[in-house]
């Protein structure tokens, strides 16, 4: 598998970066939703490892098993297709999100299905899956409680693991009681996030009953046994993989892992890094359909393997980003994210690994700005990632890249360069200060600097600045320690 | 008697000379003699994280060739440029050769020339506790000074340099309080500050929040930090919204310390820059 390399296609919110963030920067609710809620994460992390120091060990087992597979990916994936087919289940390898659609959707036809239920899955929303089954006249329902909340509102997740983390209960509340109303039940009582829980999982239990496929994702594919491994905080993956009579599961190629050795090291990384747990409320473990190892499950199970854009990332410096196991530490702890939130990113893959992998996946077609506007390379990401993805370095290769590839606009680029010829000598550099010192004063009002042409223009916006000093630290010491020098002013 | 070199960094020469002068001052205090290598311009950081590496290279050439001249510890006034040189010059001169067809034993050697320049590297307050004396007597301090302290992204995640400063000022009847969240950028990120203008004004202004309710709490007669670049995008953000609140450089508030100048009269002269202070001692 593998073989040819093909740019992935995303999904991208067209509206330029300066609407979106806009947008963002406006909604108030938004802003202090993300942002209480990637602090309480982001204090779950550092609590966990701090209470359990051996889950920094299995955080470093985990990292060389992790990318000991991706090396390994071709041959690991040749033997999980191998073990599901053995258990009666089908595999199918799409290169790209449309493909992977059109497979879902003939399985659907196929098997005469009605009604899907599904459980949190970003590579479906990666290939925006619903919209498919929908056109197609299938109900599509989301089980995971933030899917649902989004669903109901018709959003787009804004964290990769909390697709909610956006709304708060107020909001969540009002969604519900007009879901109630339009459907003549009992709305929830009060916005508690209990009472929340309990009415969408009432809400879902018919649902579950009625519907005749299930989808999930899959965090991890372990290659020895050919199983599909979920983690989830609600339990309704076992659902979602037990009752309806089909099932699909559709997974990156990058979740492969060698065997359960391996598995019992990265399984715990999710729950520990995403959201300070030590481990996940639920494990769901999907190895074949029934009549095969399996009691109980559905009579047909399809699994998608979806490339996408990711094994063109194989042997480039970008490899390490395949070991992501979507566990958002790196948005909790980004700050460009906690004022924006996900959804000005304009990716179904927001925060610091969202603006690295969104362009890597799709060769640059897509939102190649991101790494330049999204990130003040404070490293927070990096220190945050359980799996050591270097994303500042990564960030600042996309940056380069896009000079190279002529992205910046020209005067920029000039501007760049000759601010650096200039400044590699002590001439050059002392000479472009008193220039900036003799031309100052027609930007300076009440002695500070309020506006400037150029590259600086950005920063007069909304900040002022001194103007450089009558005398530089340079002009002060040639003046005052070379010979004859006054050393005393 | 330490001989150290300093390095002022671009944003302190042009815009802030007197933090590199009191550093001078604090450091002679502390029995080191201070050279100042007269070749040095600016790091590169700034190309650097633009995406323009060969700006940069360039620019981290001429510095690592203008502190090769000297022997001995070199004392930088920014967390985010000794981080620059420590963590991303090896790196950068080594990728640069090879890019422009180099061989590998040329970059290789750009490598450990830079490397052998960044091992002597210390950003002010590094040095400063490294020292045996890391201060003048303290005496018996029987109620400290409180003043908010903003710990640079680079200083705190590639120096790992995280209570130095309070080691130092500490001594000196000099608390340093971090306010909530200090883990959280300034919004500074060098040309990020303006490629990016909404969003680092997003973030500076969540800063001065924090600050503010850090002060209000403490009594913070002012807010100090390490790297001057989150100092006047901070100070820069507050006089344009006409907020006074005192800002110094680290080397400028030790500096007042040692000459028994610390009082809320003149560290309130650090607010605002209308009276010119910055050009002028
Ligand atoms: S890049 Fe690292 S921190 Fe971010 S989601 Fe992936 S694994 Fe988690």
């Amino acid at each position: 598998m593998g073989g040819g390399k093909m740019a992935g296609i995303l999904p991208v919110d067209t509206r330029p970066w300066p609407e979106r963030r806009d947008e963002a920067l406006a909604n108030q609710t938004m802003r202090t939703t993300i942002s209480l809620t990637t602090r309480r994460l982001q204090a779950g992390q550092l609590k966990v490892f701090s209470d359990y120091p051996e889950a920094e060990e299995a955080r470093q087992r985990a990292i060389l098993d992790k990318r000991a597979a991706i090396k390994d990916m071709d041959h690991l994936l040749e033997q999980f297709s191998q073990a599901v087919h053995e258990h009666g289940g089908h595999v199918h390898l799409a290169r790209t999100a449309p493909d992977a659609v059109k497979l879902v959707r003939a399985i659907a036809e196929d098997s005469k299905v009605r009604r899907v239920v599904k459980t949190k899955s970003m590579v479906t929303e990666e290939i925006e899956l619903n919209r498919g089954l929908i056109e197609d006249g299938i109900e599509v329902l989301e089980t995971d409680l933030g899917e649902y909340i989004i669903q109901r509102a018709g959003e787009k997740p804004s964290h990769i693991l909390a697709p909610a983390a956006h709304k708060n209960r107020e909001e969540v509340l009002r969604l519900f009681e007009r879901d109630a109303s339009q459907s003549g039940i009992e709305p929830p009582p009060d916005d508690d996030a209990k009472t929340l829980t309990q009415y969408a999982r009432r809400r879902l239990r018919q649902e579950f009953l009625r519907a005749d496929m299930g989808i999930t994702g899959g965090n991890f594919l372990v290659a020895e046994t050919g199983s599909v491994v979920l983690i989830t905080n609600e339990g309704n993956a076992d659902l979602v993989t037990t009752l309806p009579r089909v099932l699909v599961s559709v997974v990156g190629v990058e979740k492969i892992i060698a065997d359960w050795q391996a598995l019992q090291n990265i399984i715990q990384q999710p729950a520990l890094n995403g959201v300070g747990q030590r481990l996940s409320s639920y494990t769901t473990i999907v190895s074949g359909p029934t009549g095969g190892d399996a009691a109980e499950g559905p009579q047909k199970w399809h699994v998608v393997l979806l490339d996408n854009g990711r094994t063109g990332l194989r042997g480039t410096e970008y490899e390490d980003v395949l070991s992501c196991i979507r566990c958002g530490a790196c948005l909790n702890v980004c700050p460009v994210f906690r004022q924006v939130g996900g959804n000005a990113y304009g990716s179904v893959y927001s925060g610091p690994i969202g603006v690295v992998e969104t362009p890597l996946l799709t060769e640059g077609t897509i939102l190649a700005e991101m790494p330049m506007m999204a990130c003040t390379m404070c490293h927070a990401c990096v220190d945050a990632c359980p799996m050591d993805i270097d994303l500042p370095a990564h960030i600042l290769s996309l940056r380069e890249e896009n000079v190279e590839k002529h992205a910046g606009s020209f005067s920029t680029r000039q501007t760049y360069r000759w601010w650096a010829r200039w400044w590699a000598t002590p001439t050059g550099y002392q000479r472009s200060l008193r220039m900036a010192r003799a031309g100052q004063r027609f930007y300076m009002r009440d002695g500070m600097l309020r506006t400037a042409p150029g590259l600086a223009k950005g920063w007069f916006q909304s900040r002022n600045m001194p103007p450089v000093a009558k005398e530089t630290f340079h002009e002060w010491w040639k003046r005052t320690h070379e010979e004859g020098g006054d050393r005393h002013e | 008697m330490e001989n150290v070199s300093l390095f002022v960094t671009c944003l302190i020469d042009a815009f802030r000379p007197d933090a590199a002068k009191a550093a001078v001052r604090v450091l002679e205090r502390r029995g080191c003699s201070v050279e100042f290598p007269q070749q040095q311009t600016c790091c590169g950081q700034f190309s650097f994280n633009a995406g323009y590496q060969d700006e940069a290279a360039l620019l981290a050439k001429h510095w690592v060739e203008a502190f090769e001249e000297t022997s001995g510890p070199i004392v930088a006034l920014s967390g985010s440029c000794a981080g620059m040189v420590v963590h991303s010059y090896p790196d950068l001169l080594h990728k640069w050769v090879l890019r422009h067809d180099g061989t590998e034993a040329e970059a290789e050697s750009w490598r450990s020339r830079a490397q052998s320049v960044a091992n002597r590297v210390y950003e002010l307050t590094q040095w400063l506790t490294s020292l045996d004396s890391s201060g003048a007597e303290s005496g018996d301090i029987d109620h400290s000074v409180p003043f908010v302290y903003h710990l640079g992204c680079h200083m705190r995640r590639l120096l790992r340099a995280t209570t130095e400063a309070q080691s130092v000022m500490a001594p000196q009847g000099v608390e340093l309080i971090e306010p909530e969240e200090a883990d959280q950028c300034c919004g500074f990120g060098g040309t990020y500050s303006m490629a990016e203008p909404v969003v680092s004004t997003a973030l500076a202004d969540a800063k001065w929040k924090q600050v503010g309710c850090r002060a209000q709490e403490s009594g913070a007669w002012g807010l100090v930090g390490t790297d001057m670049g989150c100092l006047l995008h901070l100070q820069g953000r507050a006089s344009r919204q006409h907020n006074s609140f005192p800002v110094l450089y680290l080397s400028e508030l030790l500096d007042l310390v040692d000459e028994g100048r610390l009082s809320p009269e003149v560290v309130n002269q650090y607010g605002g820059w209308q009276d010119g202070r910055n050009s002028s001692r």
